[in-house]
């Protein structure tokens, strides 16, 4: 077989086993990888509480990595998260997943929970559980140096191990699986880390096919302003957006009160890196190497990460930003979730953390402490504890990232389709209703915005499961990584095959939801966008949503995607005629 | 949805890129939409129903040079693979379907294609061509079928001559009546270009129309900018020539902010550009007979480079203005055209278009892309008939 491995790792920490399995051809075949496998596994267990032992946390890549496909050496983690109660999925970078590739393994497979904290430890064909030792209550950077000599490593810090909702789980290199708190999910099994070592290599079927549709891949890449242009996000990373977003006053503000910073050039791409120093770095054998470091290696904020502590905070001091991503990094915290939920915190007591509390408040987080305890818990039960639900920016309880649903109209929808809570990255309409790519669409406008966010969901269901990055489709296509996954696996896919497959994955996690409870009535923006303005400047207006055109456009989006008014499904035996 | 039907047929109409009354465009959002010539609404209809996309237009062109390309291609041969930069970058290659392949029902062939390709080629019906997200983009994946085809054809014919019956006549009606004188008269520039932003806005949008309206590049390819002290004003990408109202971005020669991400792909040249030239505009389009012409070279036999269009280091000539390889953005081009542009004024880049400058004003670089395609057109028929 070429592209995959077929080989699953079946780890059982109750019982402390752990052994290699067949994955049926089909499945890989139909699934692909990455998001769209991890998900189909999850079928049996998607019903489980994120914190029952037997909720499995999986870690599974694509038939892409191994390979020099650009952006292709990364993985999915794939279980139900406790921060949303929805199916959870997570794309990260680094080496972990090539050298999970290159220990034959397309997915790790975890159950159960252990007595005792412990590291699980892939070197080639052998897999065994480790005694965590004193690594258990240490941050990231100490515990992946402890590990570092049994390769690449993933690990979770306090907050994963006290498990806050919002917990990651980081990669070595500086990468996270964020968001959703599955570091609270490895934390809840007494998994401290995962390392892995193997130098095995991916078959590719054709070569010089492979070749070619590689060369199509770069030249759209130098072709694309947004990937390789002088200001793009190779040359300053995603802060790039920073400029951008002030500019189309979409910059979410003081807990999106409103859409505008008028200090953000303090933490801007350009100010970054005169201030940093920054460096490029990236994912192993990505050509972008979007990842800023500082020039003593420390991974450098985002621009989610820089909006939110910056703008959203109301605070304007780049090193501040900088230490409080730092801190999020060690002690493995989701910065947007953390950022996002002490503006809420702030919000509601009426005054918002200056850059010593924020310090302060992450700390306590991680630790369950003081504030801390209820913080941990993420916005939306914050603002219900503190009586004020309204102030919670969330969308199925997950934080609302940088991106104004005011300013545009199809992320707004995107948010509350997306299958895991408010995310920006499901649907990416940020892709063209901001930065024009593949063609631009009219931010302002709920024209055909059903129909885009639904089909650019099963993209980026496809791109989730080869696994890619999504950066690359700034510039590239399905059309060319279709004609790459021909090549490396020998099966031919194109762009409407691999959408179909993306379109499976996606009514696969919504009909997970769907059997958890969800329906319409989660699938809802916060109140402050249908009836407070944005920031309105430079000729343009913020005006709030219409509430009654964007419902529209939602049951547009449900009838495209064969659901019920409510959002739910007609037919129970969905999952029965998939493969 | 409508709306923008209407607006995209009218464009294939007014570039003459299409034959009125054999047009039609479809697009779904929760129901589908068809509208236009009812047979080919009919059958661009049923594709797209068949494809996860928004919209798709099946229009016949106004040229045959398509269907003749279909008609010269050996037999077994299934699709065509123009040279020229938009198709080996954004098309890659564009399938065909002959006339014994439609029996039945087409829409299912014709969606499995398009499962992979922007855009087919269908002998006796047209180019269908499919938009994943909007109906712009259907139009635009047209119009680079249009231009691909255009340009391989006439560079086929230079080098194979006509081949098939009714050829030949049918490419001088061509030439006669299709083709347009191409000139700058009675066109209106601001002489000396201010450095007032409201002013250097209205310009670009106002010549951006001009390229468009006098048939100089197709209404989405190009791009153009002015230099006002330390502003680059420039139009973004993916911006239609002749829509450039709000889709110009101002962006500072220090680089002192990203705003200008959305800018177009070009900015590195244009900037290089205007530090290596002094010139205050900037226009780049892509001429048809300029591409075409840009890829003849009399050295092909005996040259070991054969990615000439990337890797061609030679800067050679067409009537005085330098052509040079290179790829577009961050592919080379921006490193090229900057050294050669400055005596002429104008530069082509191979396979794909030209650049060309106004020391004041828009007047003189828009006349200057007219002197240049006028120049390579003359030289493509002299060619020919050679």
């Amino acid at each position: 077989m070429y592209g995959w491995t077929g080989k699953l790792l079946h780890v059982d920490l109750t019982s402390g086993t752990c052994e290699r399995r067949e994955i049926p051809t089909e499945i890989l075949h139909a699934y692909l990888g990455g998001r769209g496998l991890g998900v189909r596994l999850m079928r049996d267990y998607f019903r489980l509480d994120p914190f029952d032992p037997q909720m499995p946390l999986i870690f599974a890549v694509g038939p892409l990595c191994g390979t020099n496909s650009p952006t292709a050496a990364r993985l999915a983690c794939v279980s139900r998260s406790p921060l949303t109660g929805t199916i959870y999925d997570c794309s990260a970078g680094g080496r972990f997943a090539w050298r999970l590739k290159g220990a034959g393994l397309d997915v790790v497979f975890v159950t159960g929970k252990s007595a005792t904290p412990v590291v699980l430890a892939i070197d080639g064909d052998r897999a065994e559980i480790l005694a965590a030792g004193e690594l258990w209550g240490k941050g990231v950077k100490e515990t992946v140096a402890a590990l570092k000599g049994r390769g690449s490593v993933t690990a979770i810090g306090p907050a994963g191990e006290n498990g806050v909702l919002f917990a990651n789980i980081m990669m070595g290199e500086g990468n996270s699986i964020g968001r959703g708190g599955l570091g609270a999910v490895m934390g809840g099994k007494l998994l401290k880390a995962v390392t892995v070592q193997g130098e095995g290599v991916t078959g590719v079927a054709d070569r010089e096919r492979f070749d070619a549709a590689r060369a199509d891949v770069m030249r759209l890449f130098r072709a694309s302003p947004v990937i390789f242009g002088e200001l793009g996000i190779a040359e300053y990373g995603t802060p790039a957006l920073v400029d951008l977003m002030a500019q189309r006053r979409m910059a979410p503000t003081e807990n999106f009160k409103s859409t505008f910073f008028a200090q953000s050039a303090n933490y801007s791409g350009p100010a970054i890196r005169k201030e940093c120093g920054a460096k490029k770095e990236g994912c192993y054998g990505c050509p972008i190497q979007c990842k800023k470091a500082s020039a003593k290696g420390e991974p450098l904020p985002e621009y989610e990460t820089v909006n939110h502590f910056g703008a959203l905070n109301g605070i304007s001091d780049l090193h501040a930003i900088v230490r409080a991503n730092t801190l999020c990094n060690e002690l493995g915290l989701d910065t947007i979730s953390a950022a996002a939920t002490l503006s809420a915190f702030g919000e509601a007591r009426g005054r918002f953390p200056d850059p010593v509390e924020v310090d302060r408040l992450l700390t306590d987080m991680a630790f369950r402490r003081g504030d801390g305890e209820l913080l941990c818990q993420g916005s939306r039960r914050v603002a219900e504890a503190l009586g004020k639900p309204g102030l919670s920016m969330s969308v199925k309880s997950l934080e609302l990232p940088a991106y104004d649903p005011r300013g545009a109209y199809g992320m707004a929808l995107a948010y509350v389709t997306s299958n895991r809570g408010g995310c920006h990255l499901r649907a990416y309409p940020i892709s063209h209703e901001i930065l024009r790519k593949p063609v631009p669409t009219d931010r302002f406008s709920f024209s055909g915005k059903a129909r885009i966010i639904k089909i650019a969901e099963d993209v980026n269901a496809a791109v989730d499961s080869l696994v890619a990055c999504k950066f690359a489709f700034f510039g590239a296509t399905l059309e060319e990584y279709g004609e790459l996954l021909s090549a490396v696996t020998g099966v031919e896919y194109g762009p409407e095959s691999l959408k179909a497959i993306g379109e499976r994955i996606y009514l696969t996690e919504r009909f997970y939801n769907c059997a958890n409870g969800f329906s319409m009535k989660d699938d809802l923006l916060p109140e402050r966008f249908y009836s407070e303005p944005g920031s309105a400047g430079e000729g343009i207006e913020i005006p709030p949503l219409d509430r009654a055109r964007f419902q529209e456009e939602l049951q547009k989006y449900y009838r495209i995607r064969g659901l019920s008014p409510d959002g739910t499904f007609d037919d129970a035996s969905l999952l029965e005629k998939l493969p | 949805m409508r709306d923008q039907i209407d607006k995209y047929i009218g464009k294939l109409l007014a570039d003459r890129s299409a034959i009125p009354g054999a047009i039609a465009i479809a697009a779904q959002d929760d129901v589908l939409i068809a509208q236009g010539s009812p047979e080919l609404a009919k059958l661009a209809g049923d594709t797209l129903s068949r494809l996860n996309s928004l919209a798709l237009v099946a229009a016949r062109p106004s040229l045959p040079f398509a269907e003749f390309l279909i008609a010269r291609a050996g037999k077994g041969e299934t699709f065509i693979l123009p040279q020229d930069t938009e198709t080996r970058t954004f098309l890659h290659d564009i399938p065909f379907l002959r006339r014994e392949d439609l029996a039945g029902d087409p829409a299912p062939e014709l969606a499995r294609l398009l499962g992979s390709r922007k855009g087919v080629i269908v002998e006796g019906v047209g180019i269908i061509a499919v938009g994943a997200i909007t109906v712009e983009q259907a139009f635009i994946n047209y119009s680079s079928v249009f231009h691909s085809t255009f340009v391989k054809y006439l560079q086929d014919l230079l080098t194979d001559g006509f081949k098939l019956p009714g050829e030949r006549e049918a490419f001088e009606s061509f030439r006669k009546q299709w083709l347009k004188p191409l000139s700058a008269e009675g066109l209106e520039f601001v002489d000396a270009i201010s450095l007032d932003k409201e002013e250097i806005l209205l310009e670009i949008e106002r010549v951006g129309r001009y390229t468009v309206e006098r048939g100089l590049v197709d209404s989405f390819f190009g791009n153009i900018s002015a230099c006002a002290g330390d502003l680059i004003y420039i139009s973004q990408t993916a911006a239609s020539l002749d829509e450039l109202k709000g889709c110009i971005d101002p962006v500072p020669t220090d680089n002192s902010s990203t705003t200008g991400i959305t800018a177009s792909s070009e900015l590195l040249a244009h900037r290089k550009i205007f530090e290596e030239t002094g010139a205050r505009v900037i226009l780049h389009g892509h001429p048809k007979f300029a591409v075409i012409m840009s890829m003849l070279c009399d050295k092909k036999k005996e040259c070991a480079i054969k990615d000439c269009w990337k890797e061609c280091p030679h800067v050679r000539d067409l009537g005085g203005t330098p052509v040079v390889a290179g790829e577009i953005g961050a592919g080379g081009l921006a490193k090229r055209v900057p050294p050669v542009i400055g005596a002429s004024g104008s530069a082509i880049v191979y396979g794909h278009g030209v650049f060309t400058l106004g020391r004041d004003g828009f007047g003189e670089a828009f006349r200057t892309m007219v002197e240049v395609e006028n120049f390579c057109r003359e030289e493509y028929f002299r060619l020919l008939k050679a």
